[in-house]
């Protein structure tokens, strides 16, 4: 699968997949700054 | 005779379906990017407990060398490719929570610099590569592609210009092959020259982040010099793709001018709907970063997070770099985008020297 069948397919969801990207990240930061999501291990 | 309707597809209606055959080619992802940062705290491990001096072989290189060998030498099951493909959504997740790295005074300084010679590096790309284009006698589309992707942003640049001026399926795929090649070429001899002329991390990363086309690859190569060398090349791709929807927009009203490819309708529309997201994604994390949002720990996890989007993003530049399929694109392309990446590379390194000596990066 291509990255221009991945593309379609985000988009295919509603939104382009920088938006996707974009929507993940900040959900991320806010499990993170509400504290439910505490310790990332690297 | 059976007759044939075009129906909406299962996947259409139900975009769950869509998301669930994405996990076994993620899990593929996690399950190398993983193998590669076990095999470099191992090695490490041993080295210290042996007392051995070894290099210190980032994960980043153990997780495209490991993806590299599974596709070269497996054969990949279909379930696992529309995962695989996802690293594009890894790359620009990871460089989004990456703003948690840097602080608005940080982007406000490298960013001015990276503006100025990502100006000059997509205007010397575009007129190296339409020169080489015509020299070796590429069919004009497939040289406009070439030169929007060395320029620009890789393969994202390619699929956006292939649509705006109307090119040929033939044209994007001998175009993105001689991009993935010269960026899978660029993995290995990049580092070793910023090695050789004792680069900066910055001014290695500055470098990486303009002379590598494909974002993945360019931020690939930062990281396997040095941590702080990914995190700059990270700013200056970024720098060069907000770019995209101009150099696009250039090449669509070209094209349409000589009645080739669609008239661009709404300029602004257009600019807007080939800007890259992830880029507004990563400065308001970097603001919200400035402004104090996150305390030190909760900063340090945005950052891991942004680690291990990275860790996937890399497995996969090493799984979809197949050596076979990109041999069966034909030399002649690979040959122009070899001659001008060389150049390219040389044209940036000097702005970067330059740049490093006005402003001590």
């Amino acid at each position: 699968m291509s990255e221009e069948k991945l593309a379609t397919t985000a988009t295919r969801l509603g939104l382009s997949l920088d938006v996707w990207a974009v929507i993940t990240s900040f959900l991320l930061a806010i499990l993170v700054r509400t504290g439910v999501l505490k310790h990332v291990p690297w | 005779m059976a007759t044939s309707v075009a129906l909406p597809s299962q996947e259409a209606q139900n975009p769950f379906a869509n998301v669930v055959r994405f996990i076994p080619g993620v899990l593929l992802l996690a399950a190398i990017g993983f193998a590669g940062k076990l095999m470099e705290q191992s090695i490490n491990g041993y080295a210290k407990a042996h007392h051995l001096v070894i290099p210190n072989i980032e994960y980043v290189l153990w997780a495209i060398a490991i993806g590299l060998l599974v596709a070269n030498t497996l054969t990949i099951p279909k379930v696992f490719l529309p995962g695989i493909a996802t690293y594009e959504f890894w790359l620009k997740a990871g460089i989004v929570l990456l703003g948690a790295r840097f602080v608005v005074g940080d982007v406000l300084k490298l960013g001015g610099i990276s503006i100025g010679l990502v100006i000059l590096e997509i205007s010397g790309s575009l007129i190296l590569m339409t020169l080489l284009g015509r020299l070796f006698k590429l069919r004009p589309k497939l040289t406009s592609l070439l030169a929007v992707g060395s320029a620009v942003c890789g393969v994202s640049a390619i699929i956006a210009a292939k649509g705006a001026i109307d090119a040929d399926d033939e044209d994007s795929s001998f175009a993105i092959a001689a991009i993935l090649a010269l960026g899978a070429i660029a993995l290995v001899t990049f580092p070793l020259i910023g090695h050789a002329l004792h680069l900066s991390d910055n001014a290695y990363g500055l470098w990486s982040g303009l002379a590598v086309d494909n974002t993945a690859e360019a931020i690939a190569a930062g990281a396997l010099f040095s941590d702080a060398a990914g995190k700059v090349a990270v700013l200056a791709k970024t720098t060069r793709n907000a770019t995209i929807g101009f150099v696009v927009l250039g090449y669509a009203i070209y094209w349409a001018s000589r009645g080739q490819a669609e008239k661009v309708k709404n300029k602004g529309a257009f600019l807007w709907n080939k800007f890259p997201k992830f880029v507004l994604g990563f400065l308001v994390i970097s603001l919200l970063v400035s402004v104090h949002v996150f305390n030190k720990e909760q900063v340090g996890a945005l950052a891991n997070l942004s680690r291990w989007a990275f860790l996937l993003t890399f497995a996969g530049v090493g799984l979809r770099t197949n050596f076979r399929e990109m041999s069966k694109q034909g030399l002649r392309p690979f040959i122009v985008g070899a001659l001008g990446e060389v150049l390219i590379a040389g044209l940036t390194l000097g702005l970067v020297v330059g740049a490093n000596a006005i402003w001590k990066l």
